[in-house]
């Protein structure tokens, strides 16, 4: 019985943190309609940032967002406006094709590569005091950063969600998910909310490397696991859709800790694709999405 | 330009440059003594006869899929497992593991053709991890050994042309040769005919083809039928010609998305993963014997520099800019069908979208 409330509490803890993690790709998804295939590698970005912070400065790393937030935000902001808006343009123009998942595909291959020839194919793990700490109650065992990730994901995704339906920013973005056109004619400018969204998506993925780096080793393909998992939880959950992010993100973590607990670490990742497959087909809109 | 006679067309300069292009194809072995030279050419041409089958059902029926090592990795399994258990001659494993891989298209292709854009490249990518997955945790199935994630090595059982295996590159250099002809030729084929009209219709807009009355998912299971059948071909040349086959090397994504560059940068059309495969793997190459080890992943920065130049300022891939290039070239050389160059006009879209 222990084992199974371990692996469930676990489960929970992770799967918010994936929910944390898709969010933004969600986000993005919903505001632009786009499926952002470097969400991952951007994720890596962040977590060698946060990484150096901590290794270099000495900085704790849940503080490590107040440097770090800012110029991802910056650089997501200017990626967006530099790079995929005149992409999107045209797509907008000129209707269907894949361009803008090529081209987020493009930089995936750009940015992982980047950080494999600038950092190395090395496994790099911030030992901080916090890494080993562990609660004991009664005869289970869970890890502190794991629970501290665990609910300030929650936290986090829900003051998202706050922003987007609360402050006439978040509605704006909102609006121009629903409806690009209506929303030029009252005064928006389409195309800066989607350099802001892609500029939250930073934010709420550096978060997460903040939370991640005690616990998990950074390497350049270390992104990719968690791109995978959001491709998984954000479709599961109903692509644009925070809630579903976060339902998908709880239901991933449980089945991934409980069936590593009671199988193997190997039938749970195949089983998240099986999942992932089947969802796609019996429910491509997700268990949340709008029809 | 009446001649019915092949070889008095030759004096035109549209039909001396192409054969020419053939022969310094054909002769290429025999123009360097550097076998490193010749394996360069040998993966270009690999990569040019896998792009042809990418570009089957993503560049005509525009499904864009990011999973087609999967099927070289079938191809290749099934007949390696033929050729060190059975003995069997890789040529006809190679047919074997083709129509295994067609069949495992079928089957995948099947369902998920019901998906459109994105939904379908995220399912082809479930896929394709899924069958890695398997493969790099599978040991054993009965009594036969898969190896997991350490992989295969294929023995040497003689060199000759029924075991595949030859102690020079050249024969490998010439059936990766014949094989890019005959995709090139069933490209041709596809393009041209009814089949392919009906796929380009659904690559351009499925509601409407099916309103039309072309049975969109039938298309496109024959599309993804013989696209992984070229597939599995050649995969099973790769096992025979690296003599190593591992989960790490022929099933990750990666290895997908080379497949898939290749024809978007190319362009959709019957010649454009030929151009991309010459374009982009002699850079691959080149930055593994220059750079090494240490350098693994230069050239996909290299190719994702690409892949976003492309797909920024020109969409439809670099076929279409060579070919204007090309034909002011005729042109220049004199060729009485090309004097009028500027009209020739560009195909209005790709995977990428349309251009202006």
């Amino acid at each position: 019985m222990g084992t199974m409330t371990e692996a469930t509490i676990n489960g929970l803890f992770m799967g918010s943190l994936y929910g944390l993690i898709a969010v933004g790709l969600s986000l993005v998804f919903g505001v632009m309609k786009v499926v952002n295939f470097a969400h991952g590698s951007l994720l890596t970005i962040c977590m060698y940032a946060v990484y150096y912070l901590v290794m270099k400065a000495n900085w704790n790393s849940y503080l490590t967002p107040i440097l770090v937030v800012p110029l991802l935000f910056i650089f997501g902001y200017v990626v967006q406006s530099k790079i995929i808006n005149p992409v999107l343009k045209r797509e907008f123009e000129l209707g269907g094709g894949h361009a803008v998942i090529l081209l987020t595909v493009g930089m995936m291959l750009v940015m992982e590569n980047l950080c494999l020839l600038f950092f190395g194919a090395y496994y790099k793990v911030a030992q901080v005091p916090i890494s080993s700490l562990t609660l004991n109650i009664g005869n289970i065992v869970i890890s502190v950063p794991r629970m501290i990730a665990g609910i300030v994901s929650v936290i986090l995704i829900f003051l998202l969600y706050a922003f987007l339906n609360k402050t006439d920013m978040g509605k704006a973005i909102r609006a121009t998910g629903q409806d690009r056109e209506a929303v030029r004619l009252m005064g928006i400018n389409d195309f800066k909310i989607y350099n802001i969204s892609f500029g939250i998506c930073f934010i709420m993925l550096t978060l997460a490397a903040a939370l991640m780096i005690p616990m998990y080793y950074v390497h350049p393909s270390a992104g990719k696991i968690f791109e995978l998992r959001s491709f998984v939880i954000v479709v599961l959950g109903g692509l644009g859709s925070l809630n579903g992010a976060f339902l998908g993100g709880i239901i991933i973590g449980l089945i991934e800790s409980v069936t590593a607990q009671f199988l193997s670490a190997t039938t749970a990742e195949f089983l998240i694709f099986l999942v992932f497959i089947l969802v796609l087909l019996l429910k491509p809109n997700g268990l949340l999405g709008k029809k | 330009m009446n001649e019915k006679n092949i070889i008095a067309k030759l004096r035109y300069p549209s039909y001396y440059i192409p054969a020419l292009a053939i022969l310094i194809l054909i002769f290429f072995p025999f123009l360097t003594n550097n076998e490193y030279i010749v394996q360069v050419g040998i993966m270009v041409l690999l990569f040019a006869v896998m792009g042809s089958g990418w570009n089957i059902i993503a560049g005509f029926g525009g499904q864009l899929s990011l999973g087609h090592a999967a099927f070289v990795g079938i191809g290749a399994y099934v007949s390696t497992l033929l050729f060190v258990y059975l003995d069997l001659t890789p040529w006809i494993g190679m047919l074997v593991g083709a129509v295994v891989s067609a069949i495992f298209g079928v089957i995948v292709g099947y369902p998920c053709f019901k998906l459109k854009g994105a939904y379908y490249a995220l399912a082809t990518i479930a896929y394709g991890e899924l069958v890695r997955i398997f493969i790099q945790n599978t040991n054993q199935i009965g009594p036969i050994d898969l190896k997991g994630a350490q992989g295969i090595l294929l023995p040497i059982k003689g060199h000759s042309w029924f075991w595949f295996q030859f102690d020079t590159k050249a024969p490998y250099y010439y059936i990766a040769l014949v094989m890019m002809f005959l995709a090139i030729l069933l490209c041709y084929k596809i393009k041209n005919s009814k089949f392919g009209y009906y796929l380009a219709a659904i690559g351009d807009n499925q509601d409407a083809a099916a309103s039309l009355g072309v049975d969109s998912s039938r298309m496109k299971v024959y599309a993804a039928a013989i696209s992984s059948f070229v597939m599995g071909i050649a995969g099973t040349f790769y096992a025979q010609f690296l003599l190593y086959i591992g989960p790490q090397s022929l099933l990750v994504d990666t290895f997908s998305t080379e497949i898939a560059l290749v024809g978007i940068i190319g362009g959709a059309e019957v010649m454009g993963p030929i151009i991309g495969a010459f374009l982009l793997t002699p850079i691959s190459e080149a930055t593994r014997i220059l750079l090494g080890g240490r350098f693994i992943g230069v050239h996909l920065v290299v190719y994702g520099a690409i892949l976003m130049a492309v797909i920024t300022y020109a969409p439809s891939g670099i076929l279409p800019y060579l070919k204007k290039v090309y034909y002011k070239f005729l042109a220049l050389l004199g060729d009485p069908q090309y004097q009028d160059y500027r009209t020739i006009k560009a195909p209005a879209k790709g995977l990428g979208g349309g251009i202006k």
